[in-house]
Formats: C-alpha cells, sequence, structure tokens
C-alpha cells in the first residue's frame, strides 16, 4: 500500500514536471537555445495562479492565463536576443532576473493559496467525473490527462507547417534563410511556446503545492536539461520513439530517482551528486551509443 | 535581369583594418544567363554574392532585380526570388529532417508555413520525380534522415531543395569545393542539367577553372573588386583552360600569391 | 558494446530501484520487529541543515521526550531534510504522506507548505516550527498548528537602548525580496521612535551587493547596526563584522548563532526552546489531548538576551548589571 502510494504520488509529479521538459525539450534541442528564463517563468506561472485563485478565477481558466504570461516572458528573451543582438545566454539572465522582481510584484510576497479555493483538482468538472476517488488519484489523473493532452497538441504542432520550420531552425537556421522565413521570428516563437509550457508547469505546481514561493524556480532549468537529456539519451536507440515521448519519461524517470533515494535515506545533501552521477552516466552512454551510430 | 549599379562596399569603414572592396561596381546578368565566376581569393566574388542576397550590407549602390532595388530589403526577403547552394554540403538541408521533411519545407518556399500539415503526401511522387533527375537513388531514401547521407548526396539534395520552387536566379557558391573530385564532376554535371531543364538564370562561383570554362555561357574573372575579364556566348565557347590561366596567373603573382 | 552499456545502465537501476524498495520494506519490517507494529511514525522534513533549523529539531525531539513520551514505544522518527531545495521538500512529503506517518513535523516554511499540502488527502496532522508569519503562509486554520519564531523587535531595541544610552541611528542591512526581512523592517521602523533610534536600511537583491552595501551603511555614521535573520545577509556576517570592528560600530545579532560569530549581544529566540515547545505540543497530538486543528499555533515566550563579552569588551561597550545577571554568554 505504502509502494503504490508513493509510486502515484511520485508519478503525479513526474507528470507535472513533463510540462517544464517539453518547454525546454523545444529550446534546448529543438532551438539549440540555452534558455534560462526558466528559471524565472516557472515561478511567473505559480505567481499568477497564486494571485488569481485568490481573487476566485476559474482554476482552468488560472491555467490558460498562466501560460499566456509565460509566454511573454519567452517573448521577452526572444526579442532582446533576435532583435536586440544579446547573446543567448545572457537573454535568458536577464529576463530570469528582472522575472525574480516582477514575481515578487505580483504576488506581493510568498503566497499560499487556502484549502478552502478550489483548484483544477477539486473544482468542476473534475470532481463530476472523479470525485468518488481521493485526491491522490485525483491529481494522478489530471496530471496525466494535462500532461497527456500537452503532448498530443505539441506532437501535432511540431508536425505542421510552422512545426517543421520551427525544427529547421535549431537544424540549420542557413537553410530556414534560404526559404525566405525569418529564422529570428521562428526562435521568438519557439521562446514563447517554451515559456508558455514552462509556466503552465508553475501554475499546475502552484495548484497542487497551494503555494508560490519567491525561490522555487531555482534550478528548474537543470532538472529540465537532465530530463530531457536523459530522456533523448534513454530512447536514442529507438527511432520511432518522439522526443516529447522520451522527454516525458525522463521527467517521470528522475522523479522516481529521487523518490527512492529519499527512500534510502540517502541524505538530501549527497542526493544531488547521487542525480549528478546519474546524469554523467547516461550522458556517457548517449554519447557512445551516437559516435557508434556515426561510425556504423 | 539583375543588374549591380554603383556597388560601394568598405569592410571595417572607419577603422585601421578599413578595406574598400568595390568601388562603383556594376554587372548586368540577363536572363537565361549561366555565369561562371573565377577569382583568386579576395577578389570579390564570394562577397559580389553576398551583396546580391543581402547576407552583408553595402556603403551604396543599387541592387535591381527586373528593375526593382531591393538593396534595402532583409536577406530573408531576397530568397523569395533566389536559391542558393552553399560550398559546405550541410548549409543546404536539415540533418535532422528526413528526405521527405526536407523536402517539404522547399516545397513550401515562398507560401505562409501556417499550422496545415507539413507533409503533403500527395506531393511525395513530385519530390520522387524531381530526385529521379540526379539519378542517385535519393528517391528510394524519403524516410532517411539528410545527416545519415554522404556530402555529395546532401549536396545534390540541396540542388534540387533550392530549384523546387520558381525562382529567379540560383546561385552556386562554390557548391562543388568541398567534395571529392568525382562527386564534384557529378553535381557538376547534375547542376548543368538542372539549370538547363528549368531554364534558370545562375551564378555560379567556382575556383575549378576547367569547370569554368566547360560550364556556363558567361565567364567572368574578378580580380580587386572588379572585372578583369568577361566572356559571354560565342567568345566563351571558344575559351580554353590555358586562356583564362594566364590572366589567373599574371593577376596572382601581381598580388604576391 | 553499446548493447552491453544499454544493459548495465537498465541493470543499475533495476539495482537502485530495488534497493530503494527493499530497504524501505526493511525499515517497516524493522520497525515491527523492534516494537509494535502500531507504534506512531513521525515525520520530520527539515528545509536545511542551519544551525537554528538544526536547534529546532533537536529541541523537538527533547519536547516530545519531556512530556513522557518514549521513542520507540511511543513513537518513531523517520528523519529527512530538503538541502534547501522545494522540489525535494514535496517529494518528502509525499513519502510521508504514502507512508501514512501519524504527524508530519516541518521545519521551515518550504516544508511545512509541502508538508500541508501533501497531507491534506489524508488528512495527516502538520506540527510546524521556525516560521515567521504562519497568517501570511495560511497555516494558521486547518489540520494544522506549531510554533512562530517571529524576531523580537521590541526586546531587541530596548536591549539596543540599554547598552548605547548614546545612539541615535540604527543601520540595517537585508534582501528586498524577503517577505520576513521586508516584515520585519516595517517593524524596526514603526518602533524605532519610540526607543529614540531613526533606522537607516540599505537593501540588496543578492548575496555579492551585501558587503558593499555594509561599506555604505557605514559610511553614513549609523552608531550601530542591527541584523535580521535575513539569510543572504547573515551568509557573510563574518565579513560584514572585520568591516565594523574596524569602524567601532557594534553590530546586534537576532539569534545565539550570530552573537558566536562575534555580534556584541542580541535579544533572541532560543530555537531549542522554541522545538522544545513544539515538541510538546506534538505530544499532546500524539497523546490524543488535542487535535491540530483546535490549538492555534504559538509564539515563544520568552526571549534570552545573548552577549559575546569579548566582543563587547573590544567595543568597549558596558553592560548594565540588571541585564548582565540575565545574559547568557554565547561566545563559549
Amino acid at each position: 500500500m505504502v509502494f503504490v502510494d508513493l509510486l502515484i504520488s511520485t508519478l503525479t509529479q513526474g507528470l507535472i514536471y513533463a510540462l517544464l521538459s517539453y518547454g525546454v525539450f523545444i529550446t534546448y534541442k529543438i532551438l539549440d537555445f540555452p534558455d534560462l528564463t526558466v528559471d524565472g517563468s516557472f515561478p511567473l506561472g505559480a505567481a499568477i495562479t497564486a494571485v488569481l485563485l485568490v481573487n476566485g478565477m476559474n482554476p482552468y481558466l488560472v491555467l490558460l492565463v498562466s501560460a499566456a504570461i509565460g509566454a511573454l516572458a519567452g517573448l521577452a528573451t526572444g526579442f532582446m536576443h533576435v532583435r536586440l543582438g544579446v547573446r543567448d545566454l545572457l537573454a535568458g539572465i536577464i529576463t530570469m532576473t528582472a522575472l525574480f522582481s516582477i514575481n515578487l510584484q505580483i504576488a506581493g510576497s510568498n503566497l499560499a493559496v487556502e484549502r478552502a479555493i478550489d483548484t483544477i483538482f477539486t473544482a468542476e468538472p473534475t470532481m463530476a467525473l472523479l470525485g468518488s476517488m481521493s485526491l491522490m488519484y485525483r491529481k494522478f489523473i489530471v496530471a496525466l490527462v494535462i500532461a497527456l493532452l500537452v503532448k498530443i497538441l505539441l506532437d501535432l504542432y511540431l508536425k505542421t507547417k510552422n512545426g517543421l520550420l520551427l525544427r529547421a531552425v535549431g537544424d540549420n537556421s542557413t537553410l530556414v534563410t534560404t526559404l525566405a522565413k525569418d529564422k529570428g521570428t521562428m526562435k521568438i516563437l519557439g521562446l514563447v511556446i517554451a515559456n508558455a509550457l514552462v509556466a503552465l508547469c508553475g501554475s499546475v505546481v502552484c495548484q497542487e503545492q497551494r503555494a508560490f514561493s519567491s525561490t522555487m524556480g531555482t534550478g528548474q532549468v537543470v532538472f529540465g536539461l537532465a530530463t530531457v537529456i536523459i530522456g533523448t539519451t534513454l530512447f536514442r536507440r529507438f527511432g520511432f520513439v518522439k522526443g516529447t515521448t522520451a522527454v516525458l519519461v525522463g521527467s517521470v524517470f528522475y522523479k522516481i530517482c529521487i523518490q527512492v533515494a529519499i527512500s534510502m535515506g540517502l541524505p538530501a545533501n549527497l542526493l544531488k551528486l547521487a542525480m549528478a552521477v546519474l546524469f554523467l552516466a547516461v550522458l556517457v552512454l548517449g554519447d557512445r551509443k551516437k559516435g557508434g551510430a556515426e561510425h556504423a | 535581369m539583375l543588374e549591380l549599379k554603383n556597388i560601394t562596399k568598405i569592410y571595417n569603414p572607419g577603422q585601421v583594418t578599413e578595406m574598400c572592396l568595390f568601388d562603383k561596381f556594376d554587372l548586368t546578368v540577363t536572363d537565361g544567363q549561366f555565369v561562371s565566376i573565377v577569382g583568386s581569393n579576395g577578389s570579390g566574388k564570394t562577397s559580389m554574392l553576398n551583396i546580391i542576397c543581402g547576407s552583408i550590407p553595402i556603403e551604396g549602390g543599387e541592387v535591381l532585380v527586373g528593375g526593382k532595388d531591393i538593396a534595402k530589403m532583409k536577406d530573408y526577403q531576397r530568397y523569395r526570388s533566389i536559391g542558393r547552394v552553399y560550398q559546405n554540403p550541410s548549409m543546404g538541408t536539415c540533418p535532422n529532417l528526413t528526405m521527405l521533411e526536407n523536402m517539404s519545407l522547399a516545397d513550401n518556399k515562398g507560401k505562409p508555413f501556417g499550422l496545415s500539415f507539413g507533409i503533403n503526401k500527395s506531393r511525395e511522387n513530385y519530390y520522387k520525380e524531381q530526385l529521379s533527375i540526379l539519378g542517385l537513388g535519393l528517391e528510394n531514401k524519403m524516410h532517411v534522415k539528410l545527416g545519415a547521407l554522404s556530402g555529395g548526396q546532401r549536396q545534390a539534395t540541396a540542388l534540387i531543395m533550392s530549384t523546387l520552387t520558381p525562382i529567379e536566379f540560383l546561385i552556386l557558391d562554390e557548391h562543388t569545393a568541398a567534395l571529392d573530385p568525382k562527386t564534384a564532376e557529378i553535381i557538376m554535371d547534375l547542376t548543368s542539367k538542372v539549370v538547363k531543364e528549368k531554364n534558370l538564370t545562375a551564378m555560379m562561383v567556382t575556383h575549378n577553372l576547367r569547370y569554368a570554362v566547360e560550364y556556363g555561357n558567361r565567364l567572368i574573372m574578378m580580380d580587386k573588386g572588379g572585372m578583369v575579364m568577361d566572356k559571354a556566348e560565342d567568345e566563351k565557347k571558344n575559351m580554353k583552360v590555358e586562356d583564362i590561366l594566364d590572366v589567373f596567373t599574371s593577376i596572382s603573382i601581381e598580388c604576391g600569391n | 558494446m553499446k548493447k552491453f552499456l544499454a544493459m548495465a545502465l537498465v541493470l543499475a537501476m533495476a539495482t537502485l530501484a530495488g534497493c530503494g524498495s527493499s530497504s524501505d520494506e526493511g525499515a517497516t519490517e524493522g520497525d515491527s520487529a523492534n516494537a509494535n507494529a502500531n507504534v506512531p511514525v513521525i515525520g520530520i522534513s527539515q528545509y536545511g541543515q542551519h544551525a537554528s533549523l538544526d536547534n529546532c529539531r533537536e529541541g523537538f525531539l527533547l519536547g516530545l521526550e519531556e512530556s513522557g513520551l518514549v521513542e520507540g514505544t511511543d513513537y518513531t522518527v523517520d528523519y529527512q531534510n530538503a538541502g534547501f531545495d522545494d522540489n525535494i521538500a514535496m517529494q518528502i512529503a509525499q513519502n510521508f504522506s504514502a507512508k501514512n506517518v501519524a504527524l508530519m513535523c516541518a521545519v521551515a516554511t518550504p516544508s511545512a507548505t509541502a508538508c500541508y499540502a501533501a497531507a491534506e488527502d489524508k488528512d495527516i496532522p502538520v506540527i510546524f516550527t521556525a516560521i515567521t508569519d504562519p497568517v501570511k503562509a495560511k497555516l494558521d486554520t486547518g489540520n494544522i498548528t506549531g510554533t512562530s519564531d517571529k524576531l523580537p523587535v521590541e526586546a531587541q531595541l530596548e536591549l539596543i537602548r540599554a547598552l548605547q544610552p548614546e545612539a541615535k541611528t540604527i543601520g540595517i542591512l537585508y534582501t528586498t525580496s524577503e517577505p520576513n526581512s521586508v516584515a520585519a523592517i516595517e517593524e524596526y521602523k514603526e518602533k524605532g521612535p519610540e526607543f529614540g533610534f531613526t533606522i537607516e536600511t540599505i537593501g540588496v537583491t543578492q548575496q555579492a551587493e551585501v558587503l558593499q552595501a555594509a561599506d555604505s551603511i557605514i559610511a553614513k555614521g549609523v552608531d550601530c547596526i542591527s541584523n535580521l535573520t535575513d539569510n543572504n545577509v547573515v551568509g557573510v556576517l563574518p565579513s560584514i563584522l572585520e568591516k565594523t570592528n574596524d569602524a567601532n560600530i557594534p553590530v546586534y545579532g537576532s539569534e545565539i548563532e550570530q552573537v558566536k560569530l562575534g555580534c556584541v549581544a542580541s535579544a533572541g529566540i532560543d530555537y531549542i526552546a522554541l522545538g522544545k515547545q513544539t515538541g510538546e505540543m506534538a505530544a499532546k497530538i500524539l497523546k490524543g489531548e488535542a487535535t491540530a486543528e483546535e490549538m492555534p499555533y504559538e509564539t515563544i515566550s520568552s526571549y534570552d538576551t545573548y552577549v559575546n563579552s569579548q566582543a563587547l569588551t573590544d567595543l568597549e561597550i558596558t553592560v548594565p548589571a540588571d541585564i548582565a545577571e540575565k545574559a547568557i554568554e554565547a561566545a563559549n
């Protein structure tokens, strides 16, 4: 019973954070853009969510608003990089730094959402459909639905003409120019979509934890990169597995590893080291596979 | 028709390293011409292509296409009517996309790239047909990622992709230089075939004097931002490699090469 | 080679996962072998390792003991530390919830928020400590209670007045994004004039700016500096003290650990006592005498005065006899 409960709640975490991994997947893997905005746009989504929930907005609508405002964060980074010529890492750092203040302005300070206020896990129509379940299972199902829905939408988008062009920007931006398209606009679009997803993740996390804290963004870029790299590396040999599926599994895998470490009683100070070792192992393994493929 | 009028190009303006490459440079290319351009390094061949495509800014002059000045247009806007194949075979294709996806991208050039499906299955046969012109069997590799193909195969694909939609100019920027001699030969043959078949106006920069003589119907030799030789039609037909080699050697010696 | 490596990875992961679950089972089995199967488990989630937070936890365990509960027969402890990572705090809380612990004890706000969220489903009581403002953190209603470590601003002002009767201005360095610091500054500004003080503050946004801010506040000619529990500032306290000692400006701390580092004195919270108070509350819940829902959160009832005699002597400050009598020497 303990095992099942632990598994369900850990899977739920993995599914929720997969939204962030999708975002990092777009910037890092598709656009080849190391986007540090994430550390700011994740709490941005949470800050907006906390404020709007407290003010009585429908929690589902809150998800959409958070994503839309997260998109603006991506727009800021993209604009700075593409139109003002700021280097990619620096553009992300500038937006992230600014967002730290902006998030506190939005939420006032660290902000909690009382239990009396409904979240996506407790509001209609979730209750009508899943009301008979315990909150833990409800959270799991809602997280699963959101993670899969976003994945399917993203997969569909990447198959459209526009999505194809986005993939081309990261792959060979020169070609995009010769296709008579502005690669800068596409880069900005990619950052907009990515940060909308990251803020959406922040919104779901805020609804789940019922709190926004100004420091909750710290380390999210690293988490995102780790899950993208772990996911895509683990599935590199299976060409038919989509990138989005790979990072979804990467996110779940990461959260499971942490939970295993906690259950083993590994001290938190060693936990990061253990994750670093795991990360390195997957990376080295992936590179060897890549080398092998190229020699084949 | 393409006209370059009074082009002035200065590198590093206002700095100690300031270098004036073009000073009131003029060139007219009429429709249907296939111009081969030779010249030593730094003579301005590639700079000229970059000026036409808008990859580098100019200090003065006009770039006219069909009488319309495009000098103020952004590079990507100019490519609506220009196709380009680069020296580096990986510049013309997306390595992580399949042949089908690459061809679909090229097929949509000039269209809005909206949210309809990127791959139009009904066009697949057309792509195969186009690829079969090459005679390299690429039409059977529709689901292979371009990164898995050889440099020659990628360059051949880039050639087809750059000419898949109607364009006014084809720019070939030393596009055989990075290939082995045998593949280079094949790509040159294909280029000539494609240009003829699609009735294109083309400008080709090359370091291979034999290609310059054998292919195309006009030959230009450049040196220090000016033309030192310009032969078209019959004059060009009767030229031999030795004829231009003499001129080439003499300017190279002047340069101290 | 590829296959071998892939297999090795899969095996490694399986072993890791296996270890996890087996040690998990081992732990529960061990517990039931040691004592009755029904010994309630207290899950302690501490936000990170930090002297004050450690003291809270120690005090908490002491409070349980002093209330007559015996570890092993009356309760067992599952202690986890999040290493100052909000996400790990969340997973720790879920771990406790899955194990259906009898009570969660959360040390510091992020851990408390995480525990409270994870406890919602099973309605597990949560008891917190080292939280400055439980009302603002919305941790004041529901099946939750605990103790607050709000700074005793008035006691501190009184202490400074007693030690430096001539002083006019107090300088304070703080991080603008730390809500606790901002709240404390407000209180200082409100109550300072009552004791005849003007408050000079300089806000920073990150630790790298603190020493520069220290230079400017010294240059402003403040008579002393009062320190908050601001993490960025406390992190570089020894360097600040070097500067202030050169300038002959006394620095007052906000808790014993800061006085140990060289602050002259502090009207501060005894975190062990705070933890003990929390432990006593937890014991009531475990014994069934009260529920977390019924009990309001508590603030600490008494403050201690800590002094560092060496620092006081160096800065030629004399401590009035009535204070010296009660003061606790922190430097030893």
